[in-house]
Parts: C-alpha cells; sequence; structure tokens
C-alpha cells in the first residue's frame, strides 16, 4: 500500500474532538506540573482521545510523566496509574493485565514509560514482556534524554545532541529500538508522529484494540532538554518526519512492514530540525554524514517494506 | 491430615498452592517466577500447577518477579513468589516498592550466601539485608514450619489491620533439600482459615495514582503508618496462631520460640535451623547441670523488641549466634537484640555457620564455653566450622 | 557573639527563570566581597513555569543555618504574577522587595508600604537582549544588576562574579539593570516582629485507604508569560483586491455555506461578480499564499461562478430606460419593476426636481434602505456621472446605505468601457446585463443618453447633496511618429467600440496592434474574429512585462496572434494608406519607479507589412467636464479653495485601469460624498499588503495538494465572426476548497486538537481557551494552519 496521505483534513481527526466520543475526563488533567510545549503532554492528549470510553489502567515507571502526577493525594490523570520502579512498567503491566484477564475485565493495560525507562533501564523487562506476548499496550514516548533528572543521555539520544553527561555531544548514534521491537514478532509495532495526526490517531486505535503486545513509538520533542521553543514542539516532529529522520511505519507480527508516510527527505527540514535545537549547537552535527546514515536506513527499511529499491535515492 | 515426605521447598509450594486456590472465589492468585538456587523447585512446583483462577508469569529476572507480583497484587490478587540470595540482591528495588505500595504479597526466600565468590549455602545475609525493606519476615525451623508459616504469611499479610508484604525464610539445603515429613491441611481447611482477599487499596477504573510523588509531610506519615502496621503484626500473628490451631489443630511457633528458658542463666540466641543444634547442646549442658536455654527468634520483623527483653530479663549471660555479618559491625541479630540484656549482662557475639558450614554441637559447645568463662564481652567471634 | 550582620534573602521565580541561578549569582557577588554564603533552591517536581522558591544568605560570619528562609530580610520576585501566592510571608517590616514588573514605581502607590519597594522591567531588558527562549525568558542575570544597585554592592563585584560563572554576555543586561531601577523608601513601619505563623501540619490519608485521587489544583495558567487569543488576520487576497472586496470571507461562504452565503459578501462591496469574475486581471490572486504551494486559487472564477449562478431578487431589465425607452441587447424583455430607474410606464426618466417625491417613494418601496441611516435627512440623492464601473460601484454603495443613486449616463446603456471596450467573446452581454440588472433591483436609477457639460457639473452640484464624476478615460492616447496620419491606422477603442455596437467589421489583411495592455490583447483578438488574415502585437517590453491578464496573452498565443516584444514603434510608412509599421529594436535598461525595466530604443529598425494599425497605447482622463477654476485635488473637486461635494471616481481619479480599481474607487468616492454631507460613515480604508498574512506564516503540509480547477474551454474551429464567449469558466465551485483561508478560522481543531493541556474548547463560532490552566506554550497558535491566532505578551 503506498497511498500516503500527509495533509491533515479538516476538522482535525474529522471532528472527534467535539463528538460525545471524546473522552469526558482527559487522561491528562489541566493543572499538571509538564512544561508548556511538552511533547509527551500532547502524546497524553492524543491517547485520550484514542482511548475514549475504554476502561484503562497505566503503568508509568519512573520518568517525567510521572511527576506529572503531582503529589498525594491528587492526580494530574484521569485515569488509574501505578507508578512503578524504573525498570519494571512492563512486569507490573503483565500482572495487571492478567489480574483483568483472570477476572473477565475488559481493561485495556499500557505502559507509558519514557526513552531511559523504556531503551535502557527497562529494556530487559519490556523484552521479556514482548516475548511472553503479553496483552499490554506499551508506549515509548522518546525525548530522547533523561529529562527528569535534568538531561542526561540515554541510548535514544541522537549522535551529536548535547546533554549534561555528553557536554562534547553524543558520541554514538541513538538505537534502533522500533526495530529491535519488531524482531520480537510481536503483534503491532509502529512509529507514531504526533505530526500527522489522522495517522497517530489510527496507530492508536489499532494499538488499543490489538491483542498481545503491541509497542508504540512517539517522539516527544522535550523543548527544556531539546533548547527549542516550546511552540515548535509539533513543528519539530514534522521536520523529523519530512527529512526522513523519524521513519513513520509499523510492522505487523514483525515481518510485515509497512511505511506510512513517504518522506520528502527534505535537506531544508533537517536543516531547520538541527538549527532549531540548543542542544546540537555544541555538538558538531555534520548534516551531510546524517543524510547519509538516513538514506541507508530508509534503502534498508524501504526494502523491508517491499519498496521498489530506486525509491531509494531520490 | 496426610503427611507426606517432601522438600520444603515442596512444602512452599503446596502451601502456596492451596492458599492460591483459596483466593478462586475472589480475584484469584498471580505469580511471577524466576529460579534461583537452591529455591527453584518450590517455583517448578507451582508451574506444574493448573489453577482455576490464576497465572504463573515465567519473569526474566527477579526485580521482574516481584513487579509481576505487585501488578497481580495490585489488581487485587493474592500473589506469590521466592527467591533466594543475589536474586533477591537483584530483586531488592521490589522488595522495598511492595512494601511501601502496602502490597500483601508473600515471598518464600531460601537463605543463602551472596556472592562473589559464588556459594550456594546458606547464610542469612542475603534475607537481613532487606530486614529495612518494610516487610514481615519469619525465620523457620524445618519443613513444616515453613509450609505453616506461607499459609499463616497470607493471612497476617492480608489483614486490613497489616497489609503488608510477608517474606517466610528458610536455611538453603539444610531444610529447602531435605526431605521431611510434612503435614498440609486439605484445601477446605484452608479455605477456611484464608478468607478471600479483598484489597481495599487495588486499581479499579477510577482515577487514582498508586506509588506517586510524596512529599516530606506526606512522607512522614506514609512511614509512621507503615510502622503502625508492623507493630500491628504481633496482635494479628498471636490471633492467627490462635486460628491455625483451631482449623488446623496444630500449633504455629510464636514470635521468639523459647526452649528451656526457665532458670536459664546462658542463653543462646538463634535463628533459622541453627537453633535445633543448639537444643542439642542446651540438653547437654542441662544434664551436666548447667543453667543453659535456647531462645529462636522466628519473626524478626517486626522485630519483636518486648517479647525479647522479656525473655532476656535475669539472664546472665547471651551468646548471640548469627549466620550472617555486617563487615565492620559484626551479627546483625547480635546488634539488634545486644540492648534488650539486663544491664551488667554479658552478651557476646559469635559468627558461625557462615557460607553454609555445617554448625555442629561441638561448635556450640565451644561457644557455651567461651560464653562462661567470659568476664566481659568481646569483639565478635568467628566460630569456624568447614564444610 | 557580636550582633550579626546575616541577611537571609529569598527569591520568588518560575522555574526555567533561573531563580535558583539568581541565588547563585547574587551569593557569589557578597562572596567575592569576602563574605561567607549560602545559595539554594527548593527542587521538587515541577517543571519549566512553575512557582519555585530559592535562597541566600550571606554574613561576615560563618553560616550554621540549614533551613529554608521563613523571615527573608529582603525579597527578590522574578514574575509579578507570583506577588500574590503568599510570597510576601514572613517578609521583615523595612525589608527590600525587588520586584521584576513592567509597571512604573507609581503603580504601587499604596501597596508594600510596610517594605522598601524596588522595581524594574527585567523581563523587557532580558527579552532585547535575547536570553532565553521567546516563551521563557531568563532574567536573573539581569536582576542581579538592580539588586547589585539597590544594596550598593560595587559593580565591580558583580562583573567580577559574572567573569567567574561565564556570564560575562549578560553583563550589558545587569548594567541596564542596574542603572534604571526605581526605589521608593518604607513608608509605614510594621509592627515589630510580625511574623506569619506556621501552618499546622494537614492529615494524610494512610495508602490502604487511598482509592481515588481527585484531581490536581493547580492553576497553572500563572506559569504563563505569553498569551494566545485568536485574531482573523489579514488575508492577502482581500488586502490584494483593489475593489475592497472580502475576498477570503466570500471564497470561504462559498465552500463552507453555498453560493448564496457568498454573494451576500460580496454584494457588500460590488454589484459587479459577474464582470469582475471574467475581466478583472485578479491582484487577489497574485496575491494567493496558495501560489506558493501549487497554484493560486482561481478566485476570479470563483467570484464568477457567484455572479453566474445567483439571480436578482426581483427580474429587471438589464438596461436602464432612457428617455426614449430605447433599450439594446437585453435577453428579456422590459417588465416594470420598482427599480427607482422605472416608472410605471417604465420610460419615464426622472428629474432632479422629481427627486424628493421619488425619495418617498423609495422609501416606501424599499423601507430597509433607510435603515440604519436614522436622523434628519438620513436618505440623501447623489447624482453619479458616467455608468461605467466606477459609476456603478458609487451607486451601488448608495443604493445599499438607503440612498437615492441617480446614474447619468451618456450612452444609451450602462456599463461603459465593460460594455463598449471590452469584446463580447470575453465579456458577455448577458454577464454585464445580470450585474447590472441586479444593480437597478436595488433601486438604482439611470438616465441614459445624458451626456453631462460642465455647465451642468455645477447644476448637479446644486441639485444634489452631492456628485460622483466617473467618466472613465475618454482621451486615447495617439502616436506622434512619422506617418501616424495615415489611414488605416485607428485607435483600438474605436475599433473595440465600434465591434461592441454591433457595426460590421471586416479586416482581411495583417493587423499590428500596439500595445501590452488588456485592449491590445482585445484588439488583437477581436481582429481575428473581424477576419484578419494575421495579427501582430508589437509591445516594447518584454513578455513578463506585458500589463495584459496572464491568461488573456496566453489565450491571444493559442488563437494565433503573434507577439513583437522589445519593439518600439518609431514610425510607419505607406503611400496614404499604411503599408507597413516601423519597429525599433528595444533594448531594457535599468528598473524604474515601478520596477519595470525601462525600455531603451535602438537603432536597429525593421519593417512590419500591415494593412491595419490599432493602436492601444492607453487612455487618459478627460477633465473638461470640470467648471472654470473647479480642480480636482486627491480625488475631489475644488472650486478655488472651496471643497465642493463633487467627487471623481474610478480612471478618470486615478488612471488605474483596471474595472476592480474603478469598483473600489468608486465605491470609496461614495462613502466620501456621503462622508461630505454629513453622514457617519466610515470611509473604506486601503488595506496594505504588507499586513497581510504571508505565505510563510501558512502550514502548506496541512492542506492537500491540488492544482488550480480547469475552466470549461471553448476552442472555436474558425475564429472569424465567432464573438461568442471563450471562457466558460468553472464546471462546480469545488475550486473554492482549495483556499487556505489565511488569517480566518475555520475551526478546524487544530488548536484544540494540538493543546498540551487540553484547554481549549469548542464554543458556537470558535474556541474558548481556559487562561486560568494555559501555560502559554503557543503550539495553538504555531500549529494554527493559516494564522488566525496570534500570541500577546501577558
Amino acid at each position: 500500500m503506498k497511498t500516503l496521505q500527509t495533509f491533515e483534513p479538516e476538522p482535525a481527526l474529522g471532528g472527534l474532538a467535539h463528538t460525545p466520543a471524546d473522552r469526558p475526563e482527559p487522561i491528562l488533567r489541566a493543572g499538571n506540573t509538564n512544561c508548556g510545549g511538552c511533547g509527551m503532554s500532547i502524546g497524553w492528549q492524543l491517547l485520550s482521545r484514542a482511548v475514549a470510553d475504554r476502561p484503562v489502567q497505566l503503568v508509568i515507571p519512573a520518568s517525567c510523566s510521572i511527576v506529572t502526577a503531582g503529589t498525594y493525594p491528587f492526580s494530574a490523570y484521569g485515569a488509574p496509574i501505578v507508578a512503578s520502579t524504573f525498570a519494571s512498567a512492563a512486569a507490573v503491566a503483565s500482572g495487571l493485565a492478567h489480574a483483568a484477564r483472570l477476572n473477565g475485565e475488559k481493561t485495556r493495560v499500557l505502559c507509558w514509560a519514557g526513552d531511559g525507562g523504556t531503551y535502557d533501564i527497562g529494556f530487559a523487562t519490556i523484552s521479556a514482556a514482548a516475548e511472553r506476548n503479553e496483552d499490554i499496550l506499551f508506549i515509548c514516548y522518546d525525548n530522547e534524554i533523561y529529562g527528569n533528572t535534568g538531561g542526561q543521555r540515554s541510548s535514544a539520544t541522537p549522535q551529536n545532541a548535547w546533554t549534561t553527561t555528553t557536554p562534547g555531544g553524543k558520541d554514538v548514534p541513538k538505537k534502533d529500538l522500533l526495530g529491535i521491537m519488531a524482531a520480537h514478532r510481536i503483534p503491532y509495532t509502529a512509529s507514531v508522529s504526533m505530526a500527522h495526526l489522522d495517522d497517530a490517531h489510527r496507530k492508536l486505535e489499532h494499538a488499543l484494540a490489538t491483542p498481545g503486545f503491541r509497542f508504540l513509538h512517539l517522539l516527544a520533542p522535550c523543548p527544556t532538554g531539546w533548547k527549542s521553543e516550546p511552540a515548535e514542539s509539533v513543528s519539530l516532529v514534522r521536520m523529523a518526519v519530512d527529512s526522513g529522520l523519524y521513519a513513520v511505519y509499523e510492522v505487523f507480527d514483525g515481518n510485515r512492514v509497512r511505511i506510512n508516510i513517504d518522506p520528502t527527505m527534505s535537506d531544508s527540514a533537517l536543516e531547520r530540525y538541527i538549527a532549531s535545537q540548543g542542544r546540537f549547537r555544541k555538538g558538531h552535527a555534520d548534516l551531510k554524514a546524517l543524510r547519509g546514515e538516513i538514506d541507508a536506513s530508509w534503502r534498508e527499511l524501504r526494502a523491508r517494506a517491499g519498496w521498489a529499491s530506486e525509491e531509494a535515492t531520490r | 491430615m496426610s503427611a507426606e515426605l517432601i522438600s520444603a521447598n515442596h512444602a512452599a509450594a503446596l502451601a502456596t498452592i492451596l492458599a492460591a486456590r483459596a483466593n478462586r472465589t475472589a480475584r484469584g492468585f498471580g505469580s511471577g517466577v524466576y529460579p534461583i538456587t537452591p529455591q527453584t523447585e518450590s517455583i517448578e512446583r507451582i508451574c506444574e500447577e493448573t489453577f482455576e483462577k490464576g497465572h504463573v508469569v515465567r519473569v526474566e529476572s527477579e526485580h521482574s518477579a516481584m513487579a509481576v507480583c505487585m501488578g497481580f497484587s495490585l489488581g487485587g490478587l493474592r500473589a506469590f513468589t521466592a527467591s533466594s540470595s543475589n536474586g533477591l540482591a537483584y530483586m531488592a528495588e521490589n522488595v522495598f516498592a511492595a512494601a511501601f505500595y502496602r502490597l500483601p504479597i508473600v515471598m518464600m526466600a531460601v537463605n543463602r550466601t551472596l556472592g562473589p565468590p559464588w556459594n550456594i549455602w546458606v547464610d542469612h545475609g542475603d534475607t537481613l539485608a532487606l530486614r529495612d525493606a518494610g516487610w514481615i519476615q519469619l525465620y523457620c525451623e524445618d519443613n513444616q514450619e515453613v509450609a505453616d508459616s506461607v499459609l499463616a504469611a497470607f493471612r497476617i499479610a492480608e489483614d486490613r489491620r497489616v497489609l503488608l508484604p510477608a517474606m517466610v525464610c528458610q536455611d538453603a539445603f539444610i531444610l529447602s533439600h531435605t526431605m521431611m515429613m510434612t503435614d498440609l491441611p486439605p484445601q477446605a481447611e484452608v479455605d477456611a482459615f484464608l478468607p478471600p482477599l479483598d484489597l481495599p487499596h487495588r486499581v479499579t477504573a477510577r482515577p487514582l495514582v498508586v506509588g506517586g510523588l510524596d512529599p516530606p509531610r506526606e512522607t512522614e506519615v506514609h512511614r509512621r503508618q507503615h510502622q503502625e502496621a508492623m507493630n500491628a503484626v504481633f496482635e494479628v500473628h498471636e490471633e492467627v496462631r490462635g486460628e491455625f490451631k483451631r482449623v488446623f489443630g496444630r500449633e504455629l511457633p510464636p514470635a521468639i520460640v523459647p526452649y528451656r528458658l526457665d532458670d536459664a542463666e546462658t542463653i543462646f540466641v538463634s535463628m533459622g535451623t541453627t537453633a535445633a543444634t543448639v537444643r542439642q547442646v542446651v540438653d547437654a549442658a542441662r544434664a551436666r547441670g548447667e543453667k543453659v536455654g535456647s531462645l529462636r527468634i522466628r519473626m524478626f520483623r517486626p522485630f519483636p523488641e518486648a517479647l525479647l527483653r522479656a525473655a532476656f530479663a535475669g539472664r546472665k549471660r547471651i551468646a548471640v549466634l548469627d549466620r550472617d555479618l555486617s563487615p565492620g559491625l559484626g551479627g546483625i541479630v547480635f546488634s539488634e537484640v545486644r540492648g534488650l540484656a539486663d544491664p551488667g549482662a554479658l552478651v557476646q557475639n559469635y559468627m558461625i555457620g557462615l557460607g553454609g558450614g555445617d554448625v555442629r554441637a561441638e561448635h556450640i559447645e565451644r561457644i557455651l564455653a567461651d560464653v562462661r568463662a567470659r568476664e566481659r564481652a568481646g569483639a565478635p567471634e568467628f566460630v569456624e566450622v568447614g564444610g | 557573639m557580636p550582633e550579626t550582620d546575616l541577611i537571609e534573602i529569598r527569591v520568588h521565580g518560575r522555574g526555567g527563570q533561573g531563580g535558583v541561578t539568581a541565588a547563585k549569582i547574587l551569593a557569589a557577588i557578597h562572596a567575592h566581597l569576602g563574605r561567607s554564603v549560602q545559595a539554594f533552591g527548593d527542587y521538587g517536581g515541577e517543571r519549566s513555569g512553575a512557582p519555585i522558591r530559592a535562597y541566600l544568605r550571606a554574613s561576615r560570619a560563618p553560616i550554621t543555618s540549614r533551613n529554608k528562609v521563613y523571615a527573608p530580610d529582603h525579597l527578590i520576585v522574578l514574575d509579578p504574577s507570583l506577588l500574590d501566592a503568599g510570597t510576601l510571608s514572613g517578609l521583615k517590616g523595612g525589608g527590600t522587595l525587588l520586584l521584576n514588573t513592567s509597571e512604573p514605581i507609581d503603580a504601587f502607590n499604596g501597596r508594600f508600604d510596610a517594605f522598601r519597594l524596588a522595581v524594574i522591567d527585567a523581563t523587557a531588558i532580558a527579552r532585547a537582549r535575547g536570553i532565553g527562549s521567546r516563551a521563557v525568558v531568563i532574567v536573573n542575570t539581569t536582576i542581579a544588576g538592580a539588586f547589585a544597585r539597590i544594596f550598593d554592592l560595587p559593580f565591580a563585584a558583580l562583573e567580577h562574579a559574572y567573569q567567574h560563572l561565564g556570564l560575562a554576555r549578560d553583563l550589558p543586561a545587569a548594567r541596564e539593570a542596574f542603572e534604571r531601577v526605581q526605589v521608593r523608601e518604607t513608608a509605614e513601619a510594621m509592627a515589630p516582629g510580625a511574623r506569619l505563623g506556621l501552618p499546622p501540619l494537614p492529615d494524610v490519608m494512610p495508602l490502604v485507604e487511598h482509592t481515588e485521587s481527585p484531581a490536581v489544583t493547580l492553576k497553572t495558567g500563572s506559569w504563563r508569560t505569553q498569551t494566545p487569543r485568536y485574531a482573523d488576520g489579514l488575508a492577502p487576497c482581500s488586502a490584494s483586491c483593489p475593489a475592497g472586496n472580502d475576498v477570503v470571507g466570500f471564497v470561504q461562504a462559498l465552500d463552507k455555506h453555498g453560493v448564496e452565503a457568498a454573494a451576500e459578501i460580496l454584494a457588500k462591496t460590488t454589484p459587479l461578480p459577474s464582470v469582475c469574475g471574467r475581466v478583472c486581471p485578479a491582484p487577489c490572486m497574485d496575491g494567493c499564499n496558495r501560489r506558493e504551494l501549487d497554484g493560486a486559487v482561481d478566485i476570479r472564477a470563483l467570484e464568477r461562478w457567484i455572479g453566474d449562478h445567483t439571480e436578482p431578487a426581483r427580474p429587471s431589465t438589464a438596461l436602464g430606460m432612457s428617455e426614449q425607452g430605447t433599450n439594446a441587447v437585453s435577453p428579456e424583455p422590459a417588465r416594470p419593476s420598482t427599480a427607482l430607474g422605472m416608472s410605471e410606464q417604465g420610460t419615464k426618466a426622472i428629474s432632479p426636481d422629481d427627486a424628493h417625491a421619488e425619495a418617498a417613494h423609495a422609501e416606501a418601496a424599499h423601507p430597509e434602505r433607510s435603515r440604519g441611516t436614522s436622523g434628519p435627512g438620513a436618505s440623501k440623492s447623489f447624482a453619479i456621472v458616467g455608468g461605467g464601473p466606477a459609476g456603478l460601484s458609487a451607486a451601488h454603495a448608495l443604493a445599499t446605505l438607503g440612498h437615492r443613486a441617480t446614474i447619468l449616463e451618456a450612452d444609451r446603456e450602462l456599463g461603459g468601457v465593460l460594455r463598449s471596450g471590452i469584446p463580447v467573446y470575453r465579456l458577455a452581454r448577458e454577464a454585464l446585463d445580470r450585474d447590472i440588472g441586479r444593480l437597478l433591483a436595488r433601486g438604482v436609477e439611470a438616465r441614459l443618453g445624458e451626456r453631462i457639460s460642465r455647465e451642468r457639473v455645477a447644476d448637479l452640484a446644486r441639485d444634489f447633496d452631492g456628485v460622483i464624476l466617473a467618466t472613465g478615460l475618454e482621451r486615447q492616447r495617439g502616436l506622434d511618429v512619422p506617418g501616424a496620419k495615415l489611414s488605416g491606422i485607428t485607435q483600438g477603442l474605436t475599433f473595440l467600440r465600434q465591434l461592441a455596437m454591433g457595426e460590421k467589421i471586416a479586416l482581411d489583411g495583417d493587423v499590428v496592434v500596439l500595445g501590452g495592455g488588456n485592449t491590445a490583447i482585445d484588439c488583437a483578438r477581436s481582429a481575428l474574429r473581424a477576419g484578419a488574415a494575421r495579427v501582430t502585437i508589437a509591445y516594447r517590453r518584454g513578455r513578463d512585462e506585458m500589463p495584459a491578464i496572464k491568461e488573456e496573452i496566453t489565450e491571444a498565443d493559442n488563437e494565433g496572434v503573434e507577439l513583437a516584444l522589445l519593439r518600439a514603434p518609431v514610425g510607419f510608412s505607406g503611400n496614404g494608406r499604411v503599408r507597413a509599421v516601423r519597429l525599433a529594436e528595444v533594448e531594457l535598461g535599468e528598473p524604474d519607479q515601478s520596477g519595470r525595466r525601462s525600455p531603451k530604443v535602438t537603432e536597429r529598425v525593421d519593417e512590419l507589412a500591415c494593412d491595419v494599425v490599432l493602436l492601444a497605447l492607453g487612455q487618459s482622463a478627460d477633465l473638461s467636464v470640470l467648471p472654470e477654476r473647479w480642480t480636482l485635488r486627491d480625488g475631489r473637486c475644488f472650486d478655488g479653495e472651496h471643497a465642493t461635494r463633487v467627487f471623481a471616481a474610478g480612471d478618470v481619479s486615478t488612471g488605474e485601469g483596471t474595472v476592480t480599481h474603478a469598483i473600489g474607487d468608486g465605491r470609496r468616492a461614495a462613502f466620501r460624498a456621503m462622508a461630505a454631507c454629513g453622514l457617519e460613515v466610515e470611509i473604506p480604508p486601503r488595506l496594505d499588503v504588507a499586513n497581510a498574512v504571508p505565505a510563510s506564516a501558512v502550514r502548506f503540509g496541512h492542506y492537500p495538494g491540488s492544482s488550480p480547477a480547469a475552466h470549461e474551454h471553448r476552442v472555436p474551429s474558425s475564429l472569424a465572426g465567432d464573438f461568442a464567449e471563450v471562457d466558460g469558466g468553472l464546471a462546480s465551485p469545488a475550486e473554492a476548497s482549495r483556499c487556505f483561508s489565511c488569517g480566518t478560522c475555520t475551526e478546524c481543531d487544530t488548536c484544540l486538537v494540538y493543546c498540551p493541556e487540553g484547554i481549549i474548547d469548542r464554543r458556537p463560532g470558535g474556541y474558548d481557551i481556559d487562561l486560568e490552566q494555559c501555560k502559554g506554550c503557543g503550539i495553538c497558535v504555531a500549529e494554527c494552519p493559516r494564522k488566525a491566532m496570534e500570541m500577546v505578551m501577558t
């Protein structure tokens, strides 16, 4: 399938936001402590719309998003949340999911974790839950940094990005977690662009409805950590997609690969993406090299998707 | 009653299976399991079982074993796991978490030496390292006590006044792999003993944050409430002992187990199977006319301070036997009990059976001779016993 | 122990503003002065923008306290909106309150009298120097300058501290604050020892009884430094429309609400949608931001669609009635009408003397016309000289506001140049008549066949409340070169007029048209239809510089008209009758004021053989109609120095030469005339395209790519004698859906869906933003695909 719709029909999400299907109690309530322009917050709004009236339980490991909840006994979340230990989200969720199943409840159990809790400390747990094909939707909101602790590198931090623990810029590229998760042959793996609402909503809905372990990756700009303008959070994702830096695709059962957005591979978008973020200012971002890496990864992705190879060179 | 010749690992497993079934009319049973010598047999036995309403998740680590149990427990299920030694150390973060969430999870821990260098034999240092984790800790002396303590642990942990996780500890190989005739009650009796679990703070569909941010004020109060729940365990434990006897017709040992203490001037304090060897020496000493007694600490958390203080009253010499070492301090049990003796009493610490050394009567006799000969207590003594 | 010189300062700021660093900077200054210092902050879960506190102690003696500061000697408040939250708690009487605020110190009269107050607009200083981001300005390095000043700390100490902390770049900001801080000394003493007591500790619910979490109560709106709001931006199409049409309005109305709604919007500014929909040069389309994506929206064709698909409320003949009752190519027979121009007999014209009686008649017939113009003499009467587009527009504007408008037209039909100068294959008479019919249906009176002399102008000025001269460009530019008097050389407009009047003109040789405007193209294409064998347009500049409508040039191309570009006529040859035009090659020089490169005629000359030459070199106004001593200044006639109520409109005034300019100017003249006779009207402003939403503010990716819709196009098999309309217009109004709606909210929900806080709600006709919670991140504004929102400083 190559019909890829990247524009945004009006009204957004088909007007869902003002129909009764919209979740009356948002999952992320107003009055939360997230920074203005937080990409993770936008992710919650998208998730909230997709969840609609489904009963959900969420497990959130250590991350900004658990600090978001606020202090006892209040909650900035309009849904039940378990604040798990850093590495344990997928394991706690496994227990909750079985609890729901054993009791005939339709509750969907989700994990919502940052890149630290997914790529790094949580990885073994996630891999194991995926291997067991637990009935969990695991969403990684990836801000490419340990944001909660003030901005340290994770294995999701891109090459050349400045963090407090890579003061000269990170020396190695980020890990291809989506590829790794797909290799678990789980029912559904997908990357989600918040700049492409319909695609994002469709994926969230599909992931919520599909049984078994599902993994969604959401590129979530962090204005504080990325040193970017809060207002630009969505447009940064758009640039990442347009430039080819963030491939938007989905994998069914680990083997059927479908590219959802055929990017223009815009060099100017890449340039603006790098230039708009203070975190790349101290490193030595080599756009030409980066372009080469992006093109190479797209050749591989296109091959996996069964796209003709000539499309890889544009 | 049907006694079977089984290891303590199987005793724990079979008791757990009974407790699991007993919750079938409520929200069921869940377990996350991961193998580690010498605990593995217990979870293997649980994995053989088919539950009407229960599920066992074969996880990838002890850390996740406890995490899965927390998930089950947060979902309102009765939850169990088992571990040992480095497994417990790896699990430690979630051991604390389970207690701070106030989840009545039961864990069977086989006490084994922490490595490296690697050693699979008994040592209490692994669970004692978790003494501050907020769990109830019960240390057993034989297979029957292991089985009975697992059943009792569920009942105590799930009591509304408590709602804390409980650890049932047993000595590696000496119990875990030793076959003893062990009496396991029929399901109906367990059903009568263990009411269905209705966890008040389980996660439902309502907006709720479990384990979110606690500012200093909230934390100081929650810690105090944790302490109050621990304090309630003494009373609940006594009630459960009464109930245990009523339902099963058998005694559940008390928090501290005395032996020939009546007029004893010199007493031994120990935990686990060491106490059995001590009893032989007590008997021998008594036969020689010496006023010697034994006291086994079965419940280490909550720490039975009042009971111990009462038991220590009037004793002149107290030999505290630790099968553990807090390097730079000495024995952990010693450090906790030393202040409870009468003023002027001699309290001497002996490290014995570290790394699974086979503690025999002759070693205890040597200790007895040492403690009786002392004019005052000295540095912790290492009693080396070999294989 | 001697009396302590310990000072304790508390800083109130927001996460990201640098409150903790502020304490550190101040500590560094004190440390440089040899004092023992301590600086620390509160650490919690809150993020960028949330209120935070930081603390500073300085003393000559070692500092031993490890507590927060509950009774500060001084207070620094980095954000005035934080003043509400118990900020002053514990501040000692007479202590200093250093406040970052844009308000002058006088604004705090009567407030904080118990303290020494210092104010500085550190945000403005820091923002101007680009310290921090647009959303979160970092003010700490600036306000420290003010701090140094009010506590008499040497600026050198500050400089040293900044060098040490790597903040030297911000020293100018600190210096500015140092110099600009304002101080007011303590006005009244506070009771000594006054302290706010510690609040009792709250109860805490046991975890095992916690089964539902109430919602957080934090009002994050207080974090905001900028506020989003819905604000319609000016669409470049609307800004570019000389007629003043609400272009984006009518295109969106057509797309969303249908042709009637669109027509209603158009009718507010133009009587000629069917006409402009065919012949307008459409500057709106030049301005259209969609040009940058995949082609401008075909606004002209959409206007035509609206004009052609809306029927006038009351059918009327398209033509005004002359005294002779003549009418021309009317598609319908004349019928009685309530239009003022029609008496019951349908033939009688109305003299100015009858005006008042007729006004009463008009009000009876159209009471709604007087609405909104209450007051004595609310309904006025105006004479309009000239029935071309400017006159028609002026009459339309006047009639729309309930005034009597009487058009005096020299010809026997209304329309002016629209009728006489634009060929019918381009502007079908039905279209022109439809627009005029609608105008007359509004009650405009037309007197045909009345040519106004200069004497009559003064009479009109006396008899009517106002007069609008819209006589157009009546003088055609000739060519002063050898041979210009040869026969066969004709003014193009004369040729077009003859065709329009139905004269049979048969051309059969080669025709050369001189000029590059629409008249030139019209002449060329008409010449082909009149039978010319070969038609060449000679123009002194290049194709891109031709002022004609681009599509028209293409049409001419398609029809076989040849272009001789960069050619200037320098003479004609022939013996009595023109045989050839002498064309000199032209080179283009530097751009002139209009931006066009000025042509330089060379010595290289060629002859182009021809039988007929049509001159389309432009026209000029004939101002001989003005009475003696009268002058025209900025569109108004002056009798000597006396301003008359006579206004000029359209080409006669501006010479801008397009229908759309004429419409705009006619309307503006009508409003000026209304204002001149005391009516309270707002003269339509001229919009500046520089203020319009630029293409860069439109988020192209939001819109599906689509090419402009094709027109139904007639390709005549033979041009000779075929004057039927060529361009059939659009097959449907779907083209309107390509409109970006620049600057005008379409309620697309993008803002709502992207709001990270989820605090934008739909309401009828728009959205509400919960400003109690809005953190001011600006994503709604940044993501608005059409710039219908803006951020304003809070």
